[in-house]
């Protein structure tokens, strides 16, 4: 089935013309509202450009900085969700997987065994994840957010009640994950950028990421296509755990400081980043460049908000909005059929 | 399509001494008391089409369970080409027993593109576990034209959502077809159709016959089931009532048979 097709197949089979692609792609959207930001902004800083310092290099290093930390997290929540499950615990993950490795590291365990503890720790609790959903049938939404407590309050306990760790990270690795390049490119976001192809190599160049479609888009379907759903979406949760374990890593070397603190919602953050990025909440359905254009309108907004002076409360307010609204447009989207 | 080439040939050489491409004997089926299927034969020859008929609760999914290997019957045995075959879970019923069921409803994942669905579980990979894209995409592109020539489907990345019923039926059928089964078991693949769709998926059918894939036809409407089979299987109250060739009974014999059963 290799060998060349027919010059007249071919030419019956029309690609999907452009503006048809952007329009269906479920990543249109956000990609609409990030451009049209971006504009408004970038006009809007021309005009004024001593009160509004959108364009300074300051503050594209500090968005740039900014998006990685959930964005990495949403990569995600993101491909789990499109295989039909949530996981809030990844709040939790992204602060207790970088305690374990500063504290690993600060007892006198070697870096790299260090972050390999991380990444066992995420392992484990995707797993269990994992286990509890699909073993016992129980929405993932319910038994997350078990593990969300669980798991958030267990590290300050094993680890003796401490709250914060300070550690003394290699300069090497600190510069490699965290230096500023140009004066605005912080390495994080190249990092994003880099695990986001990561996310769409696997989402669409992978049969793994075949089977996250099928498995969240009809669970049923997939089963008789011969796909092993639980095996599938076991992957999903492992997978989901471990890149709110790099998320958690990232700000652990930026700011040498591991903490037991929980960063409030981030778990929800990611949820609606992934929302507005055009996923679907029903699984089966979004695109990686969505999740990244969710992340970058987020923290745009975010942006806006300090440089505008406005009250903070002002990006709360957005994202619940952005949440109903992305929701109302992947409703209306799927009527349409 | 025209008329003479979708009513099966009457004349056909006469094959009764041919081993059936799978064949089915004295299987029953309880469900508590509930004798479901009683010592029952059914068999499926090269490049005919067959029609499994009867009314509601005559045995007709229980055997169409037992046969993609969902359900196991308390007796019976399955040959294929006359060789002994287990076919007790999905994977055997494809692979040993070389049936490709198409259930109308899950046939396909519906969010995703048609591309995706054809190869789903099936990928064509490299040793990291990468999809050879571009040989699934003109792989299915020539599926597409093979087996589905209809109108509307113009690229392998539309979403099946976005296939009207009869176009996202041949697309399942055609999926299974390229996976080279010797039997296609379709379960009332036309009862949610429109007329027009309706031809179409018998026209496909038939012409599949004729390639040598055998097919299984499971329907309540005899008028589709008598346009198209080679041979009738008819059950009532889970036995046998009657086997026939379409060239030995006529439309109002067969609506008798179910109705007076």
């Amino acid at each position: 089935m290799t060998e060349t097709l027919k010059p007249d197949i071919q030419a019956r089979y029309r690609q999907i013309s452009l503006v048809d692609r952007i329009r269906t792609h479920p990543a249109g959207p956000v990609a609409v509202v990030f451009v049209v930001m971006l504009i408004l902004c970038t006009l809007y800083a021309l005009a004024n450009p001593t009160s509004f310092y959108f364009l300074s290099k300051g503050n594209a290093s500090l968005v740039l900085r900014a998006i990685p930390n959930f964005g990495i997290v949403a990569l995600g929540v993101g491909l789990l969700m499109i295989s039909g499950e949530f996981d809030l615990s990844v709040g939790s993950v992204y602060v207790a997987a970088p305690f374990g490795m500063a504290f690993a590291y600060a007892n006198g365990v070697p870096l790299v065994w260090a972050i390999l503890f991380a990444y066992s720790i995420a392992i484990c609790v995707g797993l269990t994840n994992a286990f509890l959903t699909l073993r016992f049938n129980i929405p993932s939404f319910i038994v997350t957010l078990g593990m969300l407590f669980i798991v958030r309050t267990s590290a300050p306990y094993l680890a003796g009640h401490t709250r914060s760790l300070v550690i003394k990270l290699p300069p090497d690795f600190k510069a490699a994950l965290t230096k500023n390049l140009w004066g605005f490119m912080p390495a994080q976001f190249l990092w994003f950028i880099g695990l986001a192809i990561v996310a769409y190599l696997i989402l669409n160049r992978h049969f793994l990421g075949n089977h996250f479609y099928a498995a969240g888009g009809d669970k049923r379907a997939a089963r008789f296509a011969g796909i092993n759903v639980v095996w599938t979406k076991t992957i999903a949760f492992v997978l989901c755990a471990m890149f709110a374990t790099t998320s958690g890593i990232l700000q652990v070397a930026r700011s040498s400081k591991a903490e037991t603190n929980p960063q409030l919602f981030i778990e929800l953050f990611a949820v609606a980043v992934c929302v507005m990025g055009g996923l679907s909440l029903f699984g089966g359905r979004g695109a990686v460049i969505g999740i990244v254009l969710g992340a970058a309108v987020l923290q745009l907004v975010q942006d806006v908000i300090i440089l505008a002076r406005l009250p903070g409360f002002y990006l709360d307010m957005f994202v619940g909005i952005a949440i109903v609204f992305g929701v109302v447009m992947n409703a209306a989207v799927q009527k349409r059929y | 399509m025209s008329e003479s080439q979708l009513s099966a040939d009457a004349d056909a050489p006469a094959t009764a001494v041919e081993v059936p491409v799978f064949e089915a004997r004295g299987i029953s089926k309880s469900y508590g008391h509930v004798e479901a299927l009683i010592d029952t034969d059914f068999e499926v020859r090269r490049g005919e089409v067959v029609g499994l008929l009867g009314d509601n609760g005559a045995g007709k999914s229980t055997l169409i369970k037992i046969l993609s290997g969902v359900v196991q019957p308390d007796s019976g045995e399955f040959f294929r080409e006359g060789r002994k075959v287990d076919i007790s879970t999905r994977r055997k019923s494809e692979e040993d027993g070389g049936i490709q069921t198409i259930y109308q409803d899950i046939a396909l994942v519906k969010s995703m593109s048609i591309m995706r669905n054809i190869f789903a579980g099936r990928e064509p990979t490299n040793a990291l576990g990468f999809m050879r894209t571009k040989e699934m995409r003109s792989t299915a592109m020539e599926v597409l034209d093979k087996y589905v020539r209809i109108a509307g489907i113009t690229s392998p990345n539309i979403l099946v959502e976005e296939l009207s019923g009869g176009q996202a039926q041949a697309v399942a059928i055609a999926r299974a077809v390229h996976f080279k089964r010797d039997i296609l078991l379709l379960d009332e693949p036309t009862s949610a159709l429109s007329v027009r769709e309706t031809e179409k998926v018998l026209n496909i059918m038939r012409e599949l016959a004729d390639t040598g894939v055998s097919c299984v036809f499971v329907t309540h409407n005899l008028y589709h089931a008598f346009r198209v089979c080679d041979r009738f299987s008819i059950l009532a109250h889970g036995q046998n009532v009657r086997h026939c060739r379409k060239s030995e009974t006529s439309l109002n014999e067969l609506t008798d048979i179910i109705m007076t059963h």
